[in-house]
């Protein structure tokens, strides 16, 4: 681990700190990230989707893992879960392939409009920001929900009696008991999904397009094209930056793992 | 009060069909395609045909990436499942100063996008010389499933009471055998389950393979390629496959994992 993982990253921390002509020590790549407006507006970029989807996961999967936990019969739980999750099975990028076919102009959803209506609609969403949203927050909100659902099934179900019991109502109990008590696995579902998101390539190619390009692309395009392995190790560095500041949440979550019988 | 409540939990109920509806979209458009004669991929549906699936099955690219994807996440899978057994074992039973620090070291790849794994590998092994090749990519699929792996592993292991060992400790087994012969058979289900799960993850893991890989493909690679260049209908038969296979073999583990 140490020779495969810690090693390249410090070793890609020195190439982001090097002139690329002369190979002397300097600050110059990052002077021009910040300065080109190509890597600065990428950046936002990248920002701007990664919190839209938390935004998205958070607001749709706090409702579904109360409904899964609370909700729904006991026996459907695992299937509801499963369900949930089978769908994550499938390769990344097809999944994305087909949401192409179903989002785009001569789409499945045009064709069904345009078939019960007569109506010809432009729907004007795939390739742009918005559906590089959507696509990472279906799968924010699989993975949240997740470890939502992992911290609610452990709350103490005599909390929840003693709430109403004491005439408090739906809202005093989600306020009071559900939310502060799930609040790590809210936390850990985030800061996964926000990573995730800020390193991600296929669905921003595949639904985002390239004329607006992330992070991720701009890095790929970057080696792939001018080889110019220290500007793409600079960006790449940016992005461990953002994922320290990332996970500075989790810190105040680690005395909670441990491994230990 | 009740009514309001019974209100609440129908719009919970279609809240969450409704997501598992637009989850399952995708899956449904694509198998359903993957059976369309059409070579447009747009709507209406032609004919029903079964030539996409003969012409995988045929397409020496498709398995070649398919031979190099099974080699490759097999060989991940089987290394990650036999480090994490003693990195989680040495984990669960051992007590010091600086541990939270080493569980942290173990997990810290969860949290490193795929895509800076892949690059500073490349960056960092190229400039030692080596070449980009499927052996890269077994190393740095195996860094990005370790902590998966590891974190099941400790999970069950954490459930078999100490003194099960101690008492063998006691009656002169050594560590090693104890380990053995009492820490291996009860993992036996989770040593599978991990196994399985590490396997899918590295079978579908696409950025990494494409940064440290030169000629050879996989198939998410393959899938990639014929994606980006020009369309190839089979796409959606490759892709129906796979679900189909990581659907078994996700199920599986799943209930191993149950099994315990």
């Amino acid at each position: 681990m140490l020779f495969f993982f810690i090693f390249p990253i410090i070793h890609t921390l020195r190439l982001s700190f090097i002139d690329p002509e002369i190979g002397t020590f300097t600050l110059n790549n990052y002077v021009s990230f910040f300065s080109k407006e190509i890597f600065y507006d990428s950046f936002f970029r990248t920002l701007k989707l990664a919190f839209s989807v938390i935004f998205f996961s958070i607001l749709l999967s706090f409702p579904l893992a109360y409904f899964i936990c609370f909700v729904i019969n006991k026996k459907y739980r695992t299937l509801a879960l499963l369900l949930l999750v089978a769908p994550f099975w499938t390769s990344f990028t097809i999944r994305a392939f087909s949401w192409q076919l179903i989002l785009s102009d001569k789409g499945v959803i045009t064709w069904f409009i345009s078939f019960f209506t007569n109506y010809e609609v432009k729907l004007n969403f795939l390739y742009s920001m918005k559906a590089s949203i959507f696509g990472l927050s279906l799968f924010g909100i699989m993975l949240t929900t997740l470890l939502l659902f992992n911290s609610m099934i452990t709350i103490d179900k005599r909390l929840i009696e003693a709430n109403s019991d004491l005439g408090g109502n739906k809202f005093n109990e989600i306020k009071n008991i559900i939310f502060p008590l799930s609040l790590p696995g809210l936390i850990i579902g985030s800061v996964l999904t926000f990573i995730i998101s800020i390193g991600d390539y296929a669905v921003p190619t595949l639904l985002g397009g390239g004329f607006k390009p992330v992070l991720a692309q701009l890095m790929l395009s970057t080696i792939k094209g001018t080889y110019d392995l220290n500007t793409a190790a600079t960006m790449a560095l940016v992005l461990v930056f953002v994922i320290i500041i990332a996970c500075v949440p989790l810190l105040s979550l680690i005395k909670q793992i441990r491994f230990e019988r | 009060m009740n009514n309001s409540k019974s209100i609440l939990n129908n719009l919970l109920y279609i809240l969450f069909f409704f997501i598992i509806f637009i989850i399952y979209l995708p899956i449904i458009v694509m198998i359903i395609f993957s059976f369309n004669s059409s070579k447009y991929q747009i709507m209406p549906f032609r004919d029903f045909t079964t030539e996409w699936y003969y012409r995988v099955i045929n397409d020496t690219q498709y398995l070649e990436g398919l031979t190099n994807s099974l080699v490759v996440s097999f060989t991940v899978s089987l290394l990650a499942t036999i480090l994490a057994f003693f990195c989680a074992y040495s984990l669960v039973n051992s007590n010091f100063r600086g541990k939270s620090i080493l569980n942290l070291f173990f997990l810290t790849p969860l949290v490193v996008p795929l895509i800076l794994i892949g690059i500073s590998l490349r960056f960092y092994l190229s400039a030692q010389g080596y070449e980009p090749s499927l052996y890269l990519v077994t190393i740095g699929q195996s860094i990005f499933v370790m902590p998966l792996a590891i974190l099941n592993l400790s999970n069950r292991m954490s459930q078999i009471p100490k003194n099960l060992e101690e008492a063998a400790w006691s009656l002169g087994s050594s560590r090693i055998r104890s380990m053995f012969e009492i820490i291996l058979p009860s993992c036996k289900f989770s040593l599978i389950a991990t196994f399985i799960l590490t396997f899918t993850f590295a079978f579908d893991e696409f950025i990494i393979a494409y940064f440290l890989n030169n000629f050879s493909i996989t198939l998410p690679i393959k899938i990639w390629t014929s994606l980006v260049t020009g369309f190839d209908p089979a796409i959606n038969a490759v892709g129906t496959l796979v679900f189909l296979t990581s659907l078994t073999l996700g199920l599986t583990a799943q209930l191993l994992f149950m099994k315990k």
